[in-house]
């Protein structure tokens, strides 16, 4: 899915956390938001999802304006830097809720559900775990449980809130590689938020410097290594 | 025991023996042995003549109106109790904190007082009792007025068990939901609630332990009527009051044996759900 | 293996899309307003109706007439003795939770949690029982009840059985509030002034009492309120004696059985205002010392 972000801003009370910003995704394309913290990238994301409304501007799936499409109907696959698994549900049960959530005449049928999550745990590489708890898995599996969670829901793009902020170097590294996979499987359109310079041009197409609210720079990750275009994004793909 | 607990100890730390006297000798003095006196005389007494004292239709009747009713109110006071709990954890309206406070009122209130507050409001002649008086219903001096007692007397232990867990609950797991298309009953039933279970159920747990032996509140409001509205405890009174302390150990006993098979029961469900979900 | 045939066919379609949104957290202005009334139609039902009526039926024949009441012998003197009642049995708990608190938080003992279970104990038996237990030990049909009479010192029917009830049924409240804090504030500060060469005793007032001040203080303002209403364990204790051992919810009861209406409530109010003093206390501490009563609240 094409997503288009036209003008957007958005304001806190007296504080502004994005000036109005553009921006064109392009279908199937993986994008990272990198910039420092506050500088308006989660609060994009969060308006892409569906979870914050923006002051003004529009956002544009496949050229419908979707800005005041509710969060359940915009089908976003949304991955939460905590997570936010269901710690009361098994893993088999966390990625089987978009689908049994759904109003029943929607609703698949059980034994397409049960298919429909083993396969998933299938492309997270984790099919041994579907009966335990999120609380006996390891930093790691959550995550991709997390993921195979937003997946499941068939969604038209796929958004991560620093995916792996919370997670070890070591295992940082696999589940770069574990991301990208799953990205070129899918096609889906996929944006990660990130502080992180090297995760963003090691895994992006596309990468989106954010400062203050504002974007600095949109460009493949060697054109902004090469070309930085301002100080700012020289200074901080330099640290 | 204690021989045990006096051995164990190796810590720098000072006081141990003379913390430890005090602890033993109060709970020692204060519930131990009173307890083991009262076991003790069911012991006396014979188990023949304390199944004798409570195996009668009187006595059947008074415990059967107890636990029902207890039951009753501590459900009530789970619903109540939660949906307060949620009111005020997550919206704001003027004098928020004021009903925050009031909710305790009844912790604090002697139960005594609300006896006879609750009777004077729910008589026949009173504000409320004129009322169903007039729509030909009587609340005072039945079953009503007793469960209304006992659900005041137990309506803060849900909404200050649950109230924090509330306020714990992080945002984003209620924002994943909605991201999976769940709509906001969905969310509440199937994410909210079971998050809310150990805590409500600790909750329930105490305002069941509390409406079972309440005597103060209930009283005045009861009629007393043997068969129909006497309960457990107040059975208790009336055998002391005959002098019959055999038959009072009787029915103190069989009411600690349901109390604590009941609270058994809770306990075990909820090691159960912590063990699987983990500390909450 | 990722099947991407998204069910489009199930999709809302674009011409809906447009102002459906709302904050995903959010119930409906709406249902919030139904449940805000619900809450505090049953609360002021519930819970402010018969504190009301409290007050408006101890000044139903005004307030001189009420005050007159309590002026009544009688009442001075269930006054006088549920201030003693409360003035021994809620220091003896303070001093018990101290030390109760004390070597569970501080010390490793095996037989801890069964420790704990008995010290809670006491919540789970109905006041009635407590009574009939005390009774059973210290009444004039027991052996020990037998002597402590002979010898002139009456345990039932008498102070030291009142105050051994209220102990009773107030028991946990101050070890209760005071482990959860203790166990928060581990035990590193204690042991980092022991081996400044401080005593046990210098390190437990100058160290461990200020940490656990407001908790305590507040364990003791709910030990307080509920040792000057309990009714239940002392109506079986006390032996109900008018001008002896009739404590003030004890004098409700017989003035409220006699139709004193006036007189019961009027008693009646003067412990209603103590719980509202209590919960406004409690209120206040809960305002200014939140983060120390945090871990009582949590646990």
């Amino acid at each position: 899915m094409h997503i288009e972000i036209d003008e957007i801003a958005k304001t806190f009370g007296n504080t502004t956390a994005l000036h109005p910003v553009s921006l064109p995704i392009p279908s199937g394309a993986l994008v990272a938001l990198l910039g420092p913290s506050g500088s308006g990238k989660t609060t994009l994301l969060r308006i892409l999802g569906g979870l914050e409304f923006p002051t003004s501007g529009r956002v544009l799936f496949d050229g419908q304006d979707a800005t005041g499409l509710s969060v359940q109907d915009r089908r976003a696959g949304f991955v939460f830097q905590s997570y936010a698994l269901f710690r009361h549900m098994t893993v088999f049960e966390n990625i089987a809720y978009g689908l049994r959530a759904r109003p029943r005449r929607i609703r698949p049928p059980a034994a397409e559900i049960e298919r429909r999550v083993l396969k998933l745990l299938e492309l997270i590489q984790l099919p041994q775990i579907a009966e335990r708890y999120p609380n006996q898995l390891s930093g790691g599996q959550r995550q991709r449980v997390a993921l195979a969670r937003a997946l499941a829901i068939e969604p038209r793009m796929l958004l991560l809130d620093e995916p792996f902020g919370a997670l070890d170097a070591r295992v940082r590294k696999e589940l770069r590689h574990g991301l990208r996979e799953i990205h070129d499987t899918t096609g889906l359109t996929t944006v990660f938020v990130t502080h992180d310079q090297d995760e963003a041009m090691e895994l992006a197409d596309l990468v989106v410097v954010m400062s203050m609210g504002r974007i600095e720079q949109v460009g493949r990750p060697q054109d902004i290594r090469a070309r930085p275009a301002t100080p700012f994004v020289r200074e901080f793909i330099a640290a | 025991m204690a021989l045990a607990m006096l051995r164990a100890s190796r810590s720098p730390m000072p006081g141990f023996g003379l913390g430890m006297g005090i602890t033993l000798t109060m709970l020692s003095l204060i519930v131990i042995l009173p307890i083991g006196a009262l076991l003790a005389k069911g012991i006396s007494y014979g188990p023949a003549e304390v199944w004798a004292t409570i195996n009668t239709p009187r006595v059947w009747a008074a415990l059967h109106l107890s636990f029902r009713l207890a039951l009753l109110a501590a459900a009530f006071n789970l619903v109540f109790g939660t949906l307060l709990a949620w009111v005020l954890a997550r919206y704001d309206f003027p004098g928020r904190r004021i009903v925050d406070a009031v909710v305790d009122l009844p912790f604090a209130l002697p139960t005594a007082v609300a006896g006879i507050a609750l009777t004077a409001l729910y008589a026949p002649n009173g504000t409320f009792g004129s009322i169903a008086k007039s729509m030909g219903g009587k609340i005072a001096y039945t079953e009503w007025g007793i469960l209304i007692a006992l659900i005041f007397v137990g309506l803060p232990f849900v909404t200050r068990t649950v109230q924090p867990v509330i306020a714990e609950i992080e945002k984003e797991v209620e924002e994943a939901s909605a991201t999976l298309g769940a709509g906001r009953l969905y969310t509440l039933r199937r994410v909210i609630l079971p998050m809310l279970a150990p805590a409500a159920l600790t909750g329930f747990a105490l305002s069941l332990a509390r409406a079972v032996g309440e005597y103060g509140s209930v009283i005045f409001i009861a009629g007393n009527l043997p068969m129909k509205t006497e309960i457990a405890p107040l059975l208790i009174v009336i055998k002391l009051e005959e002098f019959d302390y055999g038959g009072a150990a009787a029915i103190g006993i069989a009411m600690l044996l349901i109390s604590f098979s009941m609270l058994l029961v809770i306990n075990l469900i909820q090691i159960w759900s912590r063990r699987r979900i983990g500390h909450v | 293996m990722y099947d991407s045939t998204l069910s489009e066919a199930y999709a809302l379609p674009p011409e809906r899309w447009a102002q459906k949104w709302r904050p995903a957290t959010d119930e409906s202005r709406l249902t919030r307003v139904v449940l805000i009334a619900i809450a505090l139609t049953g609360l002021g039902l519930l819970v402010l109706a018969p504190l009301a009526v409290v007050f408006a039926e101890a000044l139903a024949k005004g307030g001189v007439a009420a005050m007159a009441s309590l002026a009544q012998p009688e009442a001075l003197s269930a006054i006088k003795l549920t201030l003693l009642v409360a003035a021994i049995s809620v220091p003896v708990n303070a001093i018990f939770g101290i030390a109760a608190a004390w070597v569970i938080t501080k010390f490793d003992f095996r037989g801890k949690a069964f420790l704990i279970t008995l010290i809670d104990l006491p919540f789970s038996v109905s006041p009635v029982v407590a009574g009939l237990a005390l009774v059973l030990l210290f009444g004039t049909n027991s052996l020990l009840g037998g002597w402590l009479v002979a010898s002139g010192h009456p345990v039932i029917f008498a102070l030291p059985g009142i105050v051994l009830a209220s102990v009773f049924v107030t028991f946990p409240f101050v070890a209760r509030e005071l482990i959860p804090v203790m166990i928060e504030q581990g035990r590193t500060e204690e042991e980092a002034a022991l081996t400044l060469g401080a005593s046990g005793w210098r390190v437990f007032l100058t160290v461990t009492l200020p940490n656990i001040r407001w908790a305590l203080l507040y364990g003791v303002l709910l030990c307080n309120a509920r040792a000057m209403g309990e009714f239940g364990a002392v109506a079986v204790v006390s032996g109900k004696i008018r001008g002896q051992t009739a404590t003030m919810p004890i004098t409700i009861e017989m003035l409220y059985n006699e139709y004193l209406s006036v007189a019961a409530f009027s008693m009646a109010g003067v412990l209603a205002l103590l719980a509202l003093l209590t919960l406004l206390l409690k209120t206040v501490l809960e305002w200014r010392h939140a983060d120390q009563l945090a871990a009582t609240r949590r646990h």
